[in-house]
């Protein structure tokens, strides 16, 4: 945050009475803003892509129904329809090692069972309200957006470890930002715009980190905490268990079945399993399962069952082979271990509320990116106000910032249109596209032609994916999707207009 | 149902934000009542989510939905300042102006990241070895301070002009927390 006060209006500023705040001395907030500057600016870029792309993987599920608007809509199933789903996709796959079913949801109302291939290769199918499979999923955009915001695209340990620490230098932006802002209740309500180019954007910045400031702890630190989790188990199976990983994360995996790869005498009944689990959790809704080694002796079921009013990813239940319960993991009536590390997921994505608290999470996702922009732009301004102007950066920094918006619609409209789409080297091409911008006009002209750029693409998105969709679109979120894109379109074209100055 | 609770409480945040709106517009004799009923609302809210919504699952939806709330009717507010009109002397703090120097810049850069990092995983590690409680727990709540640790002493590092005090700390609390841990070496 950055602790610049606006000093044109003094008198409504003085009658704020003074600050219950206790005074903090100047030398330790000049080193604070030291501090909170040189970790800003050294992590921005990361920062900001990973709140920016955070913000729009809130929407993960919804985007996948957006790509996959035909359905079939599902809003209940009964588990005979999600075994025949399971033995129609054994035909398809002979010999998988495990199978993914995704059972109706309000989030996902789909049934769909993901599986590897003896090659190598994902399927994804989709099945009707009879468990009768009608095509195969294709969400390649879905899937860029949110690897984009979990490892970044890297191998995964590597990428992981990145967003881990890139939420640990963001949570001690915040830290240091607190502390770096002595007048963080005197200040609470003033946002001025024009003027001064430095404090317009210290009151944008302080605003919104000091309203937003439980959500921006909230995820910065369920954020670092995920992607630091293979390190951090990495160390303690290292102390513990002479480097066995597997040891320490089976802590958390309840009831084990013994490998036996010899054929079993008849496929594991999903059906059958659900059925005990309705049984023994009748308030619980299950909502994903894994199907282990189907067709072997040592086949079983992990069941997720989720409970109406908790925050958390719901319970993990171990079937055996003969549908039998072996009982649970605890994720909801263990330990506080287990419940805190539940609610991890959902906390940090959003996915606990409804669609109130969805988009109260991109809202402030997209707070906490204007809040890291603002930040370098206070820096900039500060040079320049101090006659070190440094214009190339001012001009880059602009350029990446809007760089964001239009490399995903761009990586969007290639996603519908291609057959092949690779929406990762589309949007690293039209990343450095927008960066490369800066070297043409002002920061303030770059702004512009990106957002118009923007502006257009998502209108082009929303075009083309209801003329592609229109007769088959089943689902009404793909409609919701291309209204609130055209929406978004629009609000972006406004900010492009002149504006009157204030007389 | 979890929608409709949200949305229902969200006017209670929003309501707080306006008295004490109302507080830090100026003073007056009804000043220490908008602020207490300001921040009752607050609290009422978050309250009011607990048996609507769940003990963890209230709070942090009303946390989002009412900061967001907040946020909207503060940009409602947004006053326009006079491009024109040049501001008065600036009297923001300014960071702290340092001697520009290679070796200092390096070592807070090494304070910062990796031994900050090291010595957090030293007490996560320590507090999921040494900590009494269930092991599941330890090596969770163990897990969970290793970022807010490292993201303190990053803070601290960056800001502290004494930078060798700093790297004294680090490396003595990165040795005894791995030291403990890797001694105990058993859950």
């Amino acid at each position: 945050m950055d602790a610049s006060p606006d000093k044109t209006t003094p008198a409504k500023t003085k009658a704020a009475g003074k600050p219950i705040w206790p005074k903090i001395p100047a030398d330790f907030v000049r080193a604070m803003l030291a501090g909170h500057s040189a970790l800003g600016l050294a992590f921005a870029a990361l920062i900001y892509l990973v709140c920016f792309s955070g913000s729009v993987a809130v929407f993960t599920q919804e985007f996948g129904r957006w790509e996959q608007p035909q359905g079939p809509v599902l809003h209940a199933v009964s588990p005979q329809a999600v075994d025949a789903a399971v033995q129609a996709t054994l035909t398809k796959i002979t010999k998988p090692h495990d199978l993914l079913v995704r059972l109706p949801t309000p989030d996902h109302p789909r049934l769909t069972v993901h599986g590897d291939d003896a090659d190598g290769g994902e399927h994804t199918y989709v099945a009707d309200q009879a468990g009768r499979l009608v095509g195969e999923a294709r969400t390649p955009w879905t899937e860029f957006q949110a690897e984009l915001h979990t490892v970044l695209h890297l191998p995964r340990a590597w990428g992981g470890f990145v967003v881990g620490l890139t939420g640990v230098a963001l949570l001690s932006s915040l830290i240091s930002g607190v502390l770096s802002h002595p007048r963080v209740f005197k200040d609470a309500f003033a946002f001025r715009w024009g003027g001064s180019k430095r404090l317009q954007e210290a009151d944008l910045h302080n605003r919104v980190s000091v309203w937003g400031l439980p959500f921006h702890l909230a995820v910065s630190l369920t954020g670092a905490f995920l992607g630091l989790t293979t390190i951090i188990v990495g160390v303690l199976a290292l102390a513990t268990f002479k480097g066995d990983t597997a040891k320490a994360y089976a802590l958390f995996r309840g009831p084990t079945v013994a490998d036996d790869p010899r054929p079993a005498a008849k496929i594991i009944n999903v059906g059958a399993a659900l059925d005990a689990i309705a049984a023994r959790y009748p308030d619980a809704r299950p909502t994903y399962l894994y199907v282990e080694h189907p067709g072997e002796r040592g086949q079983h079921a992990i069941i997720n069952v989720a409970t109406e009013g908790r925050l958390s990813r719901g319970e993990t239940v171990v079937v055996d082979g003969e549908g039998r319960i072996l009982g649970e993991v605890g994720y909801e009536s263990g330990s506080l271990g287990f419940r805190v590390l539940s609610a991890m997921t959902p906390l940090h994505f959003g996915w606990f509320g409804g669609w109130p608290v969805k988009i109260a999470y991109f809202l402030l996702g997209l707070g906490l990116t204007a809040v890291t922009a603002s930040g370098v732009a206070i820096w900039l301004a500060r040079r320049r106000d101090k006659g070190r102007p440094a214009p190339r950066w001012e001009r880059l920094w602009v350029a990446f910032a809007w760089s964001q918006p239009l490399a995903y619609a761009f990586s969007a409209l290639v996603s519908l249109l291609s057959s092949t789409p690779a929406p990762v080297v589309v949007w690293g091409l039209a990343t450095l596209a927008a960066c490369a911008s800066a070297a043409f006009g002002t920061p303030a002209g770059v702004s512009k032609a990106l957002r118009q750029i923007t502006a257009g693409l998502l209108a082009l998105v929303c075009v083309a994916h209801g003329v592609l969709q229109a007769s088959a679109m089943a689902d009404p979120i793909g409609w919701g999707i291309d209204a609130a894109l055209l929406a978004t379109a629009l609000l972006l074209t406004l900010t492009t207009l002149p504006k009157r100055s204030p007389s | 149902m979890s929608a409709f609770w949200a949305l229902a409480l969200a006017p209670l945040p929003l309501a707080g934000a306006v008295l004490l709106k109302r507080a830090w517009d100026g003073p007056g004799p009804q000043r220490p009542w908008l602020i207490l009923g300001g921040w009752s609302l607050l609290i009422l809210a978050i309250a009011a989510s607990v048996p609507l919504m769940g003990p963890v699952r209230g709070p942090s939806a009303i946390l989002a939905v009412g900061s967001t709330a907040v946020l909207v009717f503060v940009a409602a507010g947004v006053e326009r300042r006079n491009a024109r009109k040049k501001a008065v002397r600036e009297l923001a703090p300014e960071p702290s102006d340092r001697r520009r120097v290679a070796w200092r810049g390096w070592l807070r850069g090494f304070l910062a990241g990796p031994l900050a990092g090291v010595a957090a995983l030293g007490c996560g590690l320590a507090v999921a070895i040494c900590a009494p409680g269930q092991i599941q727990s330890r090596m969770v709540i163990g897990g969970l301070i290793v970022p807010f640790l490292w993201a303190g002493g990053m803070a601290w590092t960056l800001s502290d002009d004494k930078i060798l005090r700093a790297f004294a700390v680090l490396a003595g609390v990165a040795t005894l927390t791995l030291g403990a841990a890797f001694l105990k070496g058993a859950l």
